[in-house]
């Protein structure tokens, strides 16, 4: 298997391939990342249904429950993201517990993948990914995220429909009001709507959302044991038509953009010459020169 | 290497499937070897309780790992472990490498062996040696994988 064969086989849909060059856009050099997709860029088209919400909501549980009733309506491929340690650098991946008896029955191509300390609740390569997934004929991608805080958002600027699932009893109206992750739901789950206090939640997240004037945005309440209420849910998802195609090439030109920058000045700041002059000056000052004389090269070198 | 910043495929964090494939319920070894294996800076992925030999080897497909650590305590690994392998040569998967754990008696570890399942060990190793170990058969399979792609 060289690259062409694996450009072949995610064309053609093989599982081995996919998971093969996903591996390749996580851990190898930016080189063959750039070939892979440079050539699959254009191929697919795919809505990229976001799901995120606080740790043990049940994202999983929910992904495991609508994946095979979105399938009827064509191919189906999961990206889950779960956190890596902060000490160790390593990560344990549970999300797939919860989904495989109906992943098997169905054949839906599933991936977990570290966030490898990244924040914002995604992985640097989770935009790569999803076109991967895109190029081998999906029609939904499903993307959770890892258990998010109230600034993890990245998911917005990725799915095309933002998901965020909720739970009884995670805070009263003045959390429904806070900014976050609560403005950037194009629909709002409350899973496990059989717990005590799932009405009141249901109308704290409603009366938040009329007051931002999104009344056609639904809170819908679901319970994954008993699937109930999951046909709501799933036709929302089917109905939806709009697609990001802005913010995501927004994110990802701004993504490698910044990190050529990143590299070019950390490079730069690394092989200073730290003398007693520049550490008696205050660091703006120095940061000014930095930023000067990196300016003059670029102007020389690329935009004339 | 910094965490979390490794960008050559040979010296990125090491994925390893940990499964039980067969009717076996004791998970606390497992839970404890997730957790060391963490410990260690690899990606853990748990198949969860009860997956059928099927499911074991589609996980791995799917996840792309490079090393399956299987495990029984109920003395069936002559049989699963086998099906495991079965299924993996059936659909020509040859680059994961197959380690084992569990109630396994000496006598049944040649015939593990010649499956290419190694390791094989048992309650009370320290758990250093299995990473060691695990971390060796990565690295075998990270060389064989690297030159597929030059």
């Amino acid at each position: 298997m060289n690259i062409d064969n694996l450009i072949e086989g995610i064309l053609n849909g093989d599982n081995r391939s996919i998971a093969r060059a996903i591996s390749l856009v996580e851990n190898s050099d930016p080189v063959s990342r750039e070939r892979i997709i440079k050539s699959i860029y254009s191929a697919g088209n795919a809505k990229v249904i976001g799901i995120t919400g606080p740790p043990g909501v049940g994202k999983s549980t929910i992904i495991g429950n609508i994946a095979p009733m979105l399938s009827d309506y064509g191919k189906v491929s999961i990206l889950a993201v779960d956190p890596a340690s902060p000490f160790s650098g390593g990560s344990i991946m549970g999300n797939r517990i919860r989904m495989q008896k109906s992943l098997s029955r169905k054949g839906i191509f599933m991936r977990s993948t570290s966030n490898r300390l990244y924040n914002g609740g995604l992985s640097e390569y989770s935009w790569d990914i999803v076109k991967i997934l895109e190029a081998s004929g999906s029609d939904f991608i499903i993307l959770e995220t890892v258990g998010s805080g109230q600034s993890d958002i990245d998911i917005m600027n990725i799915a095309d429909i933002t998901c965020v699932i909720l739970a009884p009893g995670l805070g009263d109206e003045i959390q429904a009001l806070k900014s976050g992750i609560m403005e950037i739901g194009d629909v709002f789950i409350v899973n496990k709507i059989d717990r005590e206090g799932s009405y009141i939640a249901i109308k704290d997240i409603r009366e938040t959302l009329n007051l931002s004037n999104k009344i056609k945005t639904p809170v819908i309440g679901i319970n994954s044991i008993d699937i109930e209420n999951y046909d709501k849910f799933l036709d929302y998802i089917v109905n939806w038509n709009k697609k990001n195609y802005r913010e995501k090439y927004v994110r990802k030109l701004r993504q490698i953009v910044l990190e050529e920058i990143y590299n070019k000045y950390s490079y730069y700041i690394d092989n200073m010459d730290y003398t007693e002059d520049t550490l008696k000056r205050d660091p703006y000052t120095t940061a000014e020169i930095i930023i000067d004389s990196m300016n003059k090269i670029i102007d020389k070198s690329t935009y004339k | 290497m910094e965490n979390g910043k490794n960008r050559k495929y040979t010296e990125a964090p090491i994925k390893v499937l940990l499964a039980k494939p067969a009717i076996d319920g004791h998970d606390r070894g497992i839970f404890v070897l997730a957790r060391a294996f963490r410990d260690a800076g690899m990606d853990v992925i748990y198949a969860g309780l009860l997956p059928t030999p099927e499911e074991v080897v589609d996980t791995a497909i799917n996840e792309d790992v490079d090393v399956i650590a299987l495990s029984l305590l109920n003395g069936a690994h002559l049989t699963a472990f086998k099906n495991v392998i079965d299924i993996m040569n059936k659909k020509g998967v040859h680059d994961i490498a197959v380690v084992g754990g569990g109630i396994i008696p000496d006598e049944d570890k040649p015939a593990l062996e010649k499956m290419g399942i190694t390791g094989n060990f048992g309650p009370g190793t320290p758990l250093k040696i299995i990473i060691d170990h695990i971390k060796k058969r990565a690295r075998e399979i990270r060389k064989l994988r690297e030159n597929e792609y030059r």
